[in-house]
């Protein structure tokens, strides 16, 4: 594969080509991800991370982040966090990595304990419940619109638009288990991949 | 062994072992510590974890924030701390292996087309983590409408900051339970 084929507009390589010229200080990775935490409402830290890291600060392409949201989904613990394992690793290695980690999750540990505290002090209002909804409607909205900013685009589409809605029957729709679907579909795409590729 | 000591223990041998467990995230993950902790420890009765739930659901940060809230039950914020490295560092620590074992084929033909290939599954994957919130919420028709709403106006104006809408969706939503 050249160098330069598209990848819903970005390309595979440029984003180790940037970081190289511009190392990114661990100080300005802690901020980043601390940042991140403290504004992830919703519980949906990719699409949170797509729109801060990926979106605004350009520390990584689409292609980078989307091969790490399947890695980090498809190994064990939370998505989110393995995500940010993978990120910070891509930045500044084993430092970046825990830099990001640290980052994202100090702020959200001393809110939760905040928020019980407060909790057994005052309790819980129906209104609350109610922002509550308010909030996650807009964090379901934010994941769609993440999920729908990174489809497949190009003149070669079709087959891989196929493997994304099928995953989304096959996950979101029938509630199959993530990972043998993945383990199935996946392959299936990537030999779409290679096959594009010998054609070209 | 001072008491203490003992919780924190405690608190490391549930959450450790959980954390390699738990592919895929989500359900099965909040079955096994509640029934950890109401059961087996009795860090939290039923009703404090079901408040615990909640709590964690209304916090920023990673879904699973629900396990600081029981350490820090059990422990105070020593359990809170130790919980929450005993659940994130043995997962953080394999995929860092995993992904940096990835990395050094980095450049062949088969390293490009597998991340190319993963792409659009994991877009799958991000839509449907949305579905599955859409799913459980308790909010009903509402919570769907402001849904399609905040994904379209989104795609309209991607520059716009989506803590706007998530404060404008909290106030609209509290203020209609208070009319």
């Amino acid at each position: 594969m050249p160098k330069g084929v598209p990848l819903g507009g970005v390309t595979a390589e440029t984003g180790n080509a940037v970081r190289e010229h511009h190392r990114i200080g661990l100080p300005a990775i802690f901020s980043a991800f601390f940042q991140l935490g403290v504004t992830s409402f919703g519980g949906n830290t990719a699409a949170w991370l797509y729109h801060q890291i990926v979106r605004r600060r350009h520390w990584v392409t689409d292609g980078e982040f989307l091969s790490d949201v399947a890695l980090g989904r498809i190994t064990p613990g939370s998505g989110g966090v393995n995500l940010t394992v993978q990120v910070g690793q891509r930045l500044r290695g084993a430092a970046g990595a825990v830099a990001a980690v640290v980052g994202l999750l100090s702020g959200p540990l001393v809110i939760v304990v905040a928020l019980a505290v407060a909790y057994a002090r005052i309790g819980w209002s129906p209104a609350a419940h109610a922002v509550l909804d308010g909030i996650a409607a807009a964090a379901i909205g934010l994941t769609f619109a993440t999920g729908l900013k990174l489809l497949p685009s190009g003149s070669a589409r079709f087959g891989p638009l196929a493997v994304t809605l099928a995953t989304v029957i096959c996950v979101g729709v029938l509630r199959w288990p993530m990972l043998p679907v993945v383990l199935c579909l996946a392959p299936i795409s990537i030999g779409l991949v290679l096959v594009r590729r010998r054609n070209a | 062994m001072p008491d203490d000591f003992k919780a924190l223990l405690a608190l490391m041998l549930v959450f450790v072992p959980l954390s390699l467990l738990s592919i895929g995230g989500g359900a099965s993950l909040l079955a096994d510590m509640e029934h950890q902790s109401v059961s087996v420890h009795g860090w939290t009765t039923p009703r404090e974890f079901a408040d615990l739930f909640a709590i964690s659901r209304a916090a920023p940060g990673p879904g699973t924030m629900l396990s600081t809230l029981i350490g820090w039950k059990a422990a105070g914020w020593a359990g809170a701390v130790t919980a929450t490295i005993a659940l994130y560092l043995p997962s953080s620590l394999l995929v860092f292996g995993v992904a940096r074992l990835w990395g050094r084929w980095r450049g062949s033909v088969w390293h490009a087309a597998v991340e190319r290939g993963l792409a659009p599954v994991a877009a799958g994957l991000i839509l449907s983590g949305g579905i599955a919130v859409l799913r459980v919420s308790p909010g009903g028709p509402a919570v769907w409408a402001a849904a399609v709403i905040a994904t379209v106006l989104l795609l309209r104006w991607p520059r716009l900051h989506p803590l706007i809408l998530f404060a404008t969706g909290g106030a609209l939503f509290g203020l209609a339970a208070l009319w």
